[in-house]
């Protein structure tokens, strides 16, 4: 209720054109402390001595800059919000624990609208929870493509995996693809054959729902490409542009490594996009995350700082900082304009970047614990011998997926069938939670699914058990020997488990 | 001794046959002893020769360096290094001084005197040894908050918890006073001495390895600290020491560009531990030994 | 199982002896359980008739007291200053009012809020003038649970205090009929450097030990019956609260993982406590006979240079094992120099998998652990040996003992006796050796079928880095954490009980003086 007031109010405001705070009221001297990156340190701290001089509120941060890896600042804050940084650098990922620990002051109105129209709108979605901005996008270029030494691997071979491990098997030296301790690199294969997983969360940040495909046939072709590689004797988990001093002759790395590694290899580097595997005969484009990097304000107490520390994050992730970072550490921007540049057009890591880009996912809004459970895909694969040890991979990941929800053991999974059975791209998974989801049915052909066990696509319930909500439902008969339920007409319907007993109401 | 010197004098024959086995003996020993140190050695050396390596900064598939020069060394102090060291510094010189204190003062009672609750005490202090330390990180951590001796602050906080708690590693040096007569304290007793008197006059004399011994152990302890130091620092560079922010360096964003500097500022740490060891081995032998015996 | 007469036993060799005695330990367990409740029941009938005694006790000095006695009961340190004993009465005095002050300003308030944990969670409002959002933060269930526990803890010692506040009313009462003098101020600061010396000596260590230890530990269970996460911190996002014996079901229970491939935590605490078990026995016993051997190579007659191995050995203590050990990890990569080597030597023609089996892992952070172990080994069996009485060597070497007999008739006997504590000791530390395994490996190469729910656990996890992991992974269970905690606690408790049932040297603490 209060929340729809301040919308409410919100709303008034805007509509009566009053302005927000006025300058005088932001003014002030504040202390604060900033977590950066260590290399933008010294250009932080610049920037934020040009925000005293130049902002038109009156407002001068006395910042102590503090360099906090972007991978580290999650960890910390949760452990304690109040000792964090009041602005804090963290790449996208983290983005859920955060919003979850209540370590991301929201965005405001007029900051919020600022910050979507400039920046690009894949950036924007991934700061975004419901339908409000948490973080200002920092940077657009968190994402793989491949390094190579040129004097081993001839470019005639850089699109097919298999032909780049024979030329390093020949050479006995290393691929580089880190495939035992992050799912960040490893869902590549998974994104080659079209695999998913995609995760809802509610207004607050707590996660609901998710659509996760990699336990399917894509999925079993998919470890099957990566199986290829994690058997090489020469392949190295590994994403340290560094590892071209000890032995590599490719690494799958950010644009973050190109300077170590043009220092290495010099006239012999190669960039590329990702190759494409080959399985029964099918050629799949390795795919990648496209992620960024945010920045956040830490909740505050007092609104004249809060404004303040919006105003300087607004600042700092503005155009004029994000072309000074590009300018001086590369960093690939996700301001609109300065992507636009022809200084960022023409920037080598970003092109090779460019090129995976077509094969690229948006990287969303993923559970924490997704990268714990996904990242074991990779020694798992490795011990696997057979299909069947691949296939258990699979099962396994989707196990504990599911284990993530507390499902109880009886209900799982809804299956919804709109977009076709198991010819995989589109079947669509829903997870229930206490007993009961929510599903959006979409007008298709066959609008049914079925109840399963992870890991069991046989109907653990079905049409034969709804006991309410009968009147949603068709009644096919003989033909649904599967036992689906299979709705009448298209809407968004919540189905509640109780017992042996369904009941299905719609919403 | 006496039956070795007769042992020295049995007759010749015998004499040849024990020198040659013991020639080849000593020979095989010395071969063992070589092969163990260059083991010992190589992470040591490989250590010290990145240091020394200026052609790049990042981690190598090769030991002998290509350049060599004292530029990590030069860059150290352009960091924030020599304010890590300092800090550790100090933290490791007042934790060694007043652990010993509470060392001693525990061990030393638990040792010489008899009181009701001695046993439930040191069974307490056994019990409490085997909960995992870890878990008491983050609890440490929040009232060391409240007391203001987080981040900037840190080092008196560290060496308030490191200090606290080392009342429970009293076994070694309440094994080496055990091993110290009683009817030493007993004669001073008789003469008129206070149990102080005893303890200054007669058996901290004789307590010079464990002393030692304990001061050395509490003085290597906070340098390579960087699990605990690292919570309480929480991510401000001023409150680091110098495990922590080493450790830091070698975050997947900074360690191609800092890792010969991590390996020169590692040296660096091993500077003050190493020569103090050397210096002090014999009474570091000395007092574990009298401690272990009774642990 | 067999009993022995006395007789019989002696006349055992030393294996049957260590053999019997583990056994009759095992087989006494029954009788030590029965034992156990018997005597706890004691315990409580004890307790009970000592707090009736006490409070009879206390009632009878109130009523037979005179009035300097009767006013103590409610202004501690009163009868004191009255008699005269200015110092202790103060102290007393002291101790009343700041324990009403603290309880009155705050104390009240952390205990009210205890059964709670707090009421009233953080609230977000929208500022309109400011366009900016703001959050009020409200209970801190986090510091309800420490203030509590401390403000319990500090009831204890005002009751405690009273408690001898009043039995001094009574001691003094009776010194004064008997015509005695009282001890003056001065005579009581003289006796705590003399007859109640430990008083003073364990002032300061006892206090940092409560404070820093205690407390810290009393909290930590109580998180184990608390829904204390990363998502319920008890300030910033959600209030915790108390959740009973939850926590324990689910670590306990065999039937949280929804699919095949999903371990319970139960399976998985199972595995990663047998591999602890593993780990420790090797990496104790590893180092202590190679620590031991490499001793006794150093210290042989005739060996030259003694202080220069011994000095290259302890370099690697010197260095943080932060640093080396890193880097020795390293070394052992798919890509390290130890594989670069062997390759180039051409000994293998693919790299060794020394990180990425599950097995090999294993056995390198094992064999990775002597080059850590043995320096510290060899300096304190250096000193011991050398206690060795030299006439038992001598005599043995008369009776034509050769090197190996000598070695284990003499040697490892006298050692085994002498340092057995120690061995208890590094076993129970091994098991929580963080940092090897921490920094070696970090737990990798990860296992598949373990719980993922509680971070991703690998083959070379010991208890204590799952532990680390779960309090920093995704979700921050320190609930979980606290339990695993608390299982850890009671396994090398109960390891601990064994071993102290059967070694000899620990029990007898008197034995060498």
């Amino acid at each position: 209720m209060k929340k729809f007031l301040a919308y409410l109010l919100t709303v008034i405001m805007v509509l009566s054109m009053v302005s927000f705070a006025s300058a005088s009221e932001l003014a002030g001297t504040y202390d604060i402390t900033v977590w950066v990156a260590a290399e933008v340190v010294d250009l932080t701290l610049a920037q934020i001595e040009e925000f005293n001089q130049t902002n038109e509120f009156g407002i001068v941060f006395n910042a102590t800059v503090e360099p906090v890896s972007e991978a580290d600042a999650a960890t910390q804050m949760i452990t304690d919000v109040e000792a964090g940084g009041d602005l804090f650098c963290f790449a996208q990922d983290q983005f859920a624990r955060l919003v979850q620990a209540g370590a991301l002051a929201k965005l405001g109105v007029k900051a919020g609208e600022t910050v979507s129209a400039a920046n690009a709108p894949v950036v924007v979605s991934a700061a975004t929870v419901g339908d409000t901005l948490y973080a200002y996008p920092l940077t657009a270029d968190n994402g793989y493509f491949m390094y190579y030494d040129k004097s081993v691997v001839s470019e005639d071979h850089i699109d097919s995996l298999e032909a780049i491990i024979a030329d390093c098997e020949a050479a006995e030296k290393y691929f580089a693809f880190e495939m035992n301790t992050s799912a960040w690199y490893l869902a590549s294969f998974f994104f080659a054959t079209g695999c998913e997983s995609t995760w809802e969360t509610d207004a607050e940040g707590k996660f609901v729902s998710v659509k996760d495909t990699f336990n399917s046939p894509e999925g079993l072709i998919a470890v099957k490409g990566m199986k290829k590689l994690v058997d090489s004797p020469f392949h190295l988990s590994s994403s340290s542009g560094a590892e071209f001093s000890s032995g590599a002759a490719v690494v799958v790395t950010g644009t973050w490594d190109f300077m170590t590694v043009q220092g290495i290899l010099g006239d012999n580097m190669g960039v590329a996009d990702l190759p494409s595997f080959e399985v029964d005969g099918q050629i799949y484009h390795l795919g990648s995350f496209n992620g960024c990097k945010l920045m956040g304000v830490k909740p505050q107490v007092d609104p004249a700082r809060a404004a303040a520390l919006h105003q300087l994050a607004q600042y700092l992730t503005g155009e004029k900082c994000q072309a000074e970072r590009f300018a001086e550490r590369a960093w690939g921007p996700s301001n609109l304009n300065v992507q636009a540049s022809e200084a960022v057009q023409a920037n080598a890591g970003l092109v090779a970047l460019n090129a995976q880009a077509p094969y690229s996912i948006p990287q969303g809004n993923i559970h924490g614990s997704w990268w714990d459970i996904a990242k074991v895909i990779g020694d798992d694969v490795k011990a696997a011998t057979d299909d069947a040890g691949l296939q258990a991979a699979l099962d396994n990941y989707q196990a504990k997926i599911a284990d993530l929800f507390k499902l109880d053991t009886n209900a799982l999974l809804f299956v919804g069938a709109w977009n076709g059975w198991n010819n995989a791209d589109d079947t669509d998974t829903y997870y229930f939670k206490d007993n009961s989801l929510t599903l959006d049915v979409p007008e298709s052909d066959y609008m049914g699914g079925r109840i399963v066990n992870p890991g069991d696509w046989g109907t653990d319930k079905g049409f034969a058990q709804v006991v309410t909500g009968v009147e949603y439902i068709k009644d096919l008969g003989a033909d649904n020997p599967d036992n689906n339920i299979v709705f009448a007409e298209a809407g968004n319907y919540t189905v509640t488990i109780n017992g042996t007993e369904i009941s299905i109401v719609k919403n | 001794m006496s039956q070795a010197k007769l042992l020295d004098n049995k007759p010749a024959r015998h004499h040849m046959g024990l020198r040659t086995s013991r020639l080849i003996g000593n020979s095989a020993i010395y071969a063992f002893l070589i092969i163990i140190s260059i083991i010992w050695l190589i992470p040591f050396v490989c250590i010290v020769l990145q240091s020394f390596r200026v052609e790049n900064t990042h981690q190598v598939g090769y030991i002998i360096p290509k350049k060599w020069g004292f530029d990590n060394y030069v860059n150290l102090f352009q960091t924030d290094f020599p304010r890590w060291y300092m800090n550790t510094f100090i933290s490791a010189l007042v934790t060694a001084a007043l652990q010993t204190v509470i060392v001693l003062c525990m061990s030393y009672t638990l040792s010489r005197f008899r009181f009701k609750l001695r046993k439930p005490l040191m069974r307490l202090m056994l019990i409490l040894g085997m909960f995992p330390g870890m878990l008491t990180m983050i609890i440490l951590y929040r009232v060391l908050k409240d007391l203001g001796m987080t981040q900037a602050n840190s080092v008196p906080g560290l060496i308030l918890v490191y200090v606290a708690s080392s009342g429970m590693g009293y076994y070694v040096s309440k094994g080496f006073f055990d091993t110290i007569p009683k009817s030493l304290d007993e004669a001073a007793r008789v003469d008129g001495a206070t149990r102080f008197q005893v303890l200054k006059k007669i058996i901290l004399p004789l307590s010079k390895p464990i002393v030692i011994y304990t001061i050395l152990t509490a003085f290597m302890g906070p340098w390579g600290d960087f699990v605990f130091a690292r919570y309480i620092a929480f991510g401000t560079s001023a409150g680091m020491n110098v495990a922590v922010g080493l450790y830091n360096w070698l975050n997947k964003d900074q360690i191609s560009k800092c890792y010969t500097m991590f390996c020169a500022g590692g040296v660096l740490v091993a500077v003050p531990v190493t020569v103090l060891f050397m210096c002090l081995q014999r009474y570091y032998v000395e007092g574990v030994t009298g401690g272990a015996v009774k642990g | 199982m067999k009993q022995y007469t006395d007789l019989e036993y002696l006349k055992l060799s030393r294996g049957q002896k260590l053999l019997y005695k583990i056994a009759s330990f095992f087989c006494s367990i029954p009788q030590k359980i029965k034992g156990l409740f018997v005597g706890l029941w004691n315990l409580i009938k004890n307790a009970g008739k000592a707090i009736g005694s006490e409070a009879a006790d206390i009632w009878t000095t109130f009523r037979d007291g005179d009035w300097k006695t009767k006013l103590s009961f409610f202004i501690m340190g009163f009868g004191n200053l009255a008699r005269g004993q200015i110092l202790r009465g103060l102290l007393f005095l002291l101790f009343e009012v700041v324990f009403i002050g603290y309880m009155v300003i705050a104390g009240g308030y952390w205990l009210s809020m205890l059964p709670s944990l707090g009421k009233v969670g953080p609230t977000e409002e929208y500022n309109l003038i400011y366009d900016a959002y703001v959050t009020t933060y409200n209970d801190n269930s986090f510091k309800i649970l420490l203030y509590g526990v401390l403000t319990i803890f500090f009831i204890i010692a005002f009751i405690y205090t009273w408690r001898v506040n009043v039995k001094q009313n009574k001691m003094a009462e009776k010194i004064l009929k008997s015509g005695k003098q009282l001890r003056s101020g001065k005579e009581d600061l003289r006796s705590l450097v003399d007859d109640q010396f430990h008083k003073t000596l364990l002032a300061l260590p006892l206090t940092g030990i409560i404070v820093f230890t205690v407390l810290p530990i009393v909290f930590m269970i109580l998180v184990a019956f608390t829904n204390y996460d990363g998502t319920h911190d008890g300030y910033y996002n959600n209030l915790f609260t108390w959740v009973g014996l939850d926590n324990f079901n689910t670590m306990l229970s065999w039937k949280v993982g929804t699919g095949a491939g999903t371990q319970s935590y139960a399976a998985t605490f199972g595995e990663v406590l047998s591999w602890t078990l593993i780990w420790a026995f090797f990496a104790t016993f590893t180092n202590y006979f190679l620590g031991m051997f490499v001793a006794m190579a150093i210290n042989k007659r005739g060996i030259n240079l003694k202080k220069l191995w011994r000095t290259i050995l302890v370099l690697t203590i010197a260095i943080p094992q932060f640093i080396s050990l890193l880097y020795v990890s390293k070394m052992f990569a798919k890509n390290g120099i130890v594989n670069g080597f062997l390759m180039s030597m051409g000994w293998i023609d693919q790299a060794l998998p020394f990180w990425e089996d599950p097995t090999w892992a294993r056995i390198t952070v094992i064999l990775i652990n002597i080059w850590i172990g043995i320096p510290y080994l060899m300096l304190i069996t250096t000193g011991i040996l050398m206690n060795i009485p030299q006439d038992l060597y001598e005599s043995a070497r008369i009776d034509g003992a050769n090197a190996w007999q000598q070695y284990t008739k003499i040697t490892l006997p006298y050692m085994l006796f002498v340092t057995g504590p120690y061995l208890l000791t590094s076993f129970t530390g091994n098991m929580n050796n963080f940092n090897v395994i921490y920094l070696l490996t970090g737990g990798a190469p990860t296992n598949p079928a373990a719980s993922s729910a509680a971070g991703t656990v690998g083959y070379t996890d010991l208890l204590i880095t799952w532990l680390f992991k779960i309090t920093t992974g995704a979700e921050s269970q320190y609930y979980l954490a606290s339990v695993v905690g608390i299982l850890v606690f009671i396994v090398v408790a109960l390891i601990s009980l064994v071993v102290y049932n059967v070694l000899p040297s620990i029990k007898n603490e008197e034995d060498f003086q």
